[in-house]
């Protein structure tokens, strides 16, 4: 049978969200396909109880089998150098129609080094859909699409997975994904770590990115430049998974690596932020605010906002409460 | 010590001028060399290298089937470029502006066989005598400080921040050297590309941007929740 592998990247020890939404498209287009997702854990030392831990998390999520590898060298965070042999070596054992990366980053790191390794075409900030397709003579069969953006946005690429004769290494987005729905523990398959390539490649030291939580976020509210507590006020409505980032933040190294499936821009008299969008996949949206309550049909409408940023934030945070109100109502 | 600079044959990418800018910035002990695989000699690429005063050489690659290289084929060029010119580190942009898959840099260490870091942050030259490259680069969350045995290929990702030509008072631009193919020993009757490998091309067909109310956005928010 066709398999997914999956890689799931841990940060201070815990799975992070894209990794979750990764398992659960895996899951949608195995079901649908019919595929093995196998989840990929790259792990230091661990201990037999956290192993299972995270394990039960994964295959909850929708993982058919576990395999992980844990060894000093994959004690760290991931680089090519650590992780790419043990990548390579999965990759030609299981010859995966698909090998998927979360978003976040880790993608930019292992994605085109395994790509290039196994031959495979690679596919940043992509989306996956799948649709029934009749090929007479032969049987109707259900065929894997994926797809993303050029980066010049001027057009998309797309690869049905089936018609091609190599895999396909892909990053997603980040997006929602459905509650625990697999089996509550998965099988779980130690894979031994091969030799590193370059042994004298290795990370020295390494302290916590306070800006990296922003890589993983699955949806972005832009602002201008608002005061403190505004910006708090603000985020104290926001759902979880959603980040609100200020024109001053607007040139974090995380916005290049975030890959956000809503990205809602806020008027400002300041801040223009549309040449710097972060990456997005296929089927998000970039969605730009209005002053007043009506729809707003072009952006010939947005010139002369005049609304502070500060009153700005605070009506969103009110349309925000509003919206959750609704939905609340019988 | 030589540092190559990679940079797009027509105009250089956000990465790439971030990678240059990187490179010019690492003082006296980099022997800046920049190259480019194809396009026009005169490219805004190398107007780009010629403005910048610390680039010693300027290197085009020109062959004619480098319009149709695939990245796997590209980085193949540049990795027997890079041992061609005896570059001890390799920055390139860490994707073009337009695929922006990353590949390139990719291909290009895989056939030089050299280590590769992505999301560079920062980079040390070692001193003479240590053969081993101090550099900073993000991942998993975390800034880590790493090293490497040389050669190394580095993928230094775009800034958001304008160019500022180093124009370089009282140096003057090298010129463009031309290098061939066959000075590289690649036989190119036997370069096959392979455009399978970026999939069909689907124009644009929806915009990707939508405006609303506040209200409306709220909805769209939390809907994707």
């Amino acid at each position: 049978m066709a398999s997914i592998v999956a890689y799931i990247e841990l940060r201070e020890g815990a799975v992070t969200r894209p990794s979750r939404f990764v398992v659960a498209e895996a899951r949608r287009i195995a079901d649908a396909a019919g595929a093995t997702v196998f989840a990929l854990l790259m792990v230091g030392p661990l201990a037999q109880v956290e192993m299972d831990k995270l394990a039960s998390e994964i295959s909850a999520a929708g993982a058919d089998r576990i395999l992980c590898s844990s060894a000093d060298t994959l004690d760290g965070p991931a680089l090519d150098v650590t992780h790419g042999s043990l990548l390579a070596q999965v990759a030609e054992h299981l010859r995966p129609l698909l090998f998927l990366f979360p978003a976040g980053g880790t993608a930019v790191h292992l994605g085109p080094p395994l790509a290039v390794r196994i031959g495979a075409a690679f596919m940043a900030n992509a989306s996956l859909d799948v649709h029934a397709e009749d090929r007479t003579p032969e049987p109707p069969s259900q065929r894997v699409l994926i797809s993303r953006w050029r980066a010049a946005r001027d057009g998309q690429r797309r690869i049905d997975v089936g018609d091609l004769e190599r895999p396909v290494v892909a990053s997603l987005a980040s997006g929602p994904f459905p509650p625990p729905a697999g089996e509550p523990y998965a099988e779980v398959e130690m894979v031994p770590c091969p030799d590193v390539k370059f042994p004298d490649a290795r990370v020295v030291d390494s302290v916590v990115d306070l800006a990296a939580d922003l890589e993983l976020c699955q949806a972005m509210v832009w602002s201008g430049k608002p005061t403190a507590a505004a910006s708090a006020a603000l985020r104290a409505e926001l759902p979880s998974g959603t980040w609100l980032v200020t024109a001053d933040e607007a040139v974090s190294p995380a916005l290049r690596v975030a890959a956000p499936r809503n990205l809602v821009v806020l008027p400002s008299p300041a801040f223009a932020p549309t040449a710097i969008l972060p990456p997005m996949a296929p089927g998000a949206a970039v969605t730009r605010v209005g002053s007043g309550a009506t729809t707003v049909a072009g952006p010939s409408e947005l010139v002369g906002e005049t609304g502070s940023d500060d009153a700005n934030l605070a009506e969103f945070a009110a349309a925000l409460r509003r919206a959750r109100d609704s939905k609340a109502a019988p | 010590m030589i540092v190559l600079v990679c940079v797009e044959p027509q105009s250089p990418s956000q990465a790439s001028r971030a990678a240059l800018r990187l490179a010019c910035n690492l003082g006296e002990k980099a022997d800046v060399v920049v190259v480019s695989a194809g396009g026009a000699a005169d490219s805004a690429s190398f107007q780009l290298a010629r403005q910048t005063g610390t680039v010693r050489r300027i290197v085009h690659l020109d062959d004619p089937t480098f319009d149709k290289a695939d990245y796997f084929t590209l980085g193949m060029i540049l990795a027997e470029a890079a041992r061609h010119l005896g570059a001890h580190v390799v920055f390139t942009g860490e994707h073009s502006d337009g695929e922006g898959q990353g590949m390139v840099p990719a291909a290009l260490a895989h056939h030089l066989r050299a280590p590769l870091f992505a999301r560079v942050a920062d980079v040390h030259l070692p001193d003479t005598g240590d053969e081993v490259l101090r550099l900073t680069v993000r991942s998993s969350g975390r800034l880590c400080k790493v090293v490497s045995p040389l050669p190394a290929v580095l993928a230094i990702p775009p800034a958001w921040v304008a160019d500022r030509p180093q124009t370089g008072a009282g140096k003057s631009s090298p010129a463009v050297e031309t290098l061939t193919l066959a000075q590289l020993a690649i036989d190119a009757s036997r370069l096959v590309p392979r455009p399978d490998l970026l999939g069909t091309l689907v124009p644009k067909a929806t915009q990707i941007v939508q405006y609303k109310s506040f209200d409306e956005a709220a909805h769209i928010l939390l809907r994707g929740k």
